[in-house]
């Protein structure tokens, strides 16, 4: 495992870099415990700065200081939307076309910036946000070693199993899909190490930049960046015969043919979707017709009641608690 | 003898100047040519490459002549090292620090500044329209260079040379 410090450090150098001077100097002068628990910076057109860290959220002073009173922060002012949207398209708003019709840009180190506006319609379509006002940082932090819990339960017999993380938002999930995605990869004490295809629509799992990932998703792994997943799943087994697939959040219709399609083409399948429990995901309509038909050997239950990737629990097809897979 | 050759001199020196003047009148079209093509250049990055505006400067200034192409590869450094400055800054400090050393004047300054408000702080159709305008402008100008070359090469290269021989013969 590398050093955390180290990580850690490059993550909040990468979310400087795109910060207007005037924001980077606030966040900078955080105290150093804030910093190291920073998981959101949220900026709005003529708010106050606030920042979420660890379980709480407060706004920051011009000085840096932490306070609970809206009008003793920071004022975030239209020129600094203007500032903020220039680093992060790199003074070049027509190559986030694509971003600003999703609503999040991914930057570099795999962050995500979340972006809410005046939206702009054509013939009915999202085409884009045109004044954008509201930000939402999400620094994401590489945690190498978070899945070592759930491993010896992905496996049954030395096969990796069909399995569904379900997790309310900021509970982990993408950390933790990651983190399968490299010991799969690089091979753990339950298998030898195997292929991985990774579809990452968002950009957020192995945190691409001109394709190449940024995140350490393992040796033996194949990334297709920013590609749907549905077209992605099924252009991945074509063309590079991973053992193991891994999506994150899905939900489309037509997601859910691309797993059912991709299980009986014998690929193990990991993905995640939004969610409290699995009788809630059960609910939805696609997710809920994978589930009845036993789609998913494992179900791991994300939750963030003993902090961020608490493992609430892990089931199996028929929602029985699983038992622990021995080392091969 | 030494009359003679001070003579040759004054010649020889009289129709530098005229040809040198001349030069101006030939340079301009040719980089007039190259901003065009360069802008052209940008065009194809930013609507079908997506091209970052810091890379697509960088390419466009390595493809076309030096002159041009400084302009370019400067406001592309810029870009990338001042994060303070704007797409907009770093273009028109390029300009400033470039400009002496082309052959264009006070109209292509004006036809880049107002591109340069632009550049990169709109969707692809508005850039596309944009850097058409641009040409369109720039291509009235490489006429009216052509014309003025035309005029203007030969007739200072002709006075260079007989205003020496005037010179010389006065001295006679």
């Amino acid at each position: 495992m590398l050093d955390k410090g180290d990580k850690e450090g490059s993550s909040m150098q990468e979310i400087m870099a795109i910060l207007p001077a005037s924001v980077r100097s606030i966040i900078t002068a955080l105290p150093s415990t804030v910093l190291e628990v920073l998981e959101e910076i949220r900026l709005r057109q003529n708010q106050p700065l606030e920042i979420r860290y660890g379980q709480q959220t407060s706004y920051v002073t011009p000085a840096g200081q932490i306070t609970s009173i809206a009008r003793q922060g920071w004022v975030f002012t239209q020129d600094h939307v203007v500032k903020l949207l220039n680093q992060v398209s790199q003074h070049s708003l027509y190559a986030l076309e694509e971003e600003l019709k999703r609503g999040y840009i991914t930057v570099v180190g795999g962050h995500r910036i979340g972006i809410a506006g005046k939206v702009v319609l054509e013939r009915g379509d999202v085409k884009g946000i045109r004044d954008v006002t509201s930000f939402n940082i999400r620094i994401a932090r590489e945690k190498k070693g978070v899945a070592q819990k759930v491993m010896p339960y992905l496996f049954e017999k030395g096969n990796l199993q069909n399995t569904l993380v379900i997790s309310p938002p900021m509970c982990g999930k993408t950390t933790l899909l990651r983190d399968i995605a490299r010991q799969v990869s690089y091979g753990s004490e339950w298998s030898s190490s195997r292929k991985v295809g990774i579809v990452d629509e968002r950009s957020e799992l192995a945190g691409c930049l001109q394709g190449v990932p940024q995140r350490d998703v393992g040796p033996r792994t194949d990334v297709l960046d920013a590609c749907p997943k549905a077209i992605g799943m099924m252009m991945l087994i074509r063309s590079m015969s991973p053992d193991a697939l891994i999506v994150d959040e899905i939900g489309r219709p037509e997601d859910g043919d691309a797993v059912w399609e991709a299980i009986h083409a014998g690929v193990a399948v990991i993905c995640s979707a939004h969610g409290s429990n699995v009788e809630e995901v059960a609910r939805r309509p696609m997710l809920g017709k994978l589930i009845r038909h036993g789609a998913f050997s494992r179900y791991i239950v994300l939750s963030r009641s003993r902090g961020v990737g608490t493992i609430q629990a892990i089931y199996d097809s028929s929602l029985n608690p699983v038992k622990r897979e021995l080392p091969a | 003898m030494i009359k003679l050759i001070g003579a040759l001199m004054v010649l020889v020196s009289a129709s530098m100047v005229g040809w040198q003047i001349s030069r101006t009148y030939v340079k301009r079209p040719v980089q007039l040519r190259a901003l065009l093509v360069a802008l052209q250049m940008l065009e194809t990055e930013i609507v079908y490459g997506l091209t970052p505006l810091q890379r697509a400067f960088f390419k466009v200034g390595q493809r076309v002549n030096k002159e041009v192409g400084n302009l370019f590869l400067s406001a592309a450094e810029l870009l990338e090292q001042g994060r303070a400055l704007s797409a907009e800054e770093s273009l028109q400090k390029a300009m400033m620090r470039h400009w002496p050393q082309t052959a264009f004047r006070k109209q292509e300054q004006e036809v880049l500044a107002s591109l340069a408000q632009v550049l990169g702080s709109s969707d692809r159709e508005d850039q596309q329209k944009h850097l058409r305008l641009a040409v369109t402008h720039l291509r009235g100008l490489e006429e009216e260079a052509r014309a003025e070359q035309d005029k203007y090469e030969k007739m200072y290269k002709s006075l260079g040379f007989l205003g020496g021989l005037l010179a010389v013969i006065l001295m006679f």
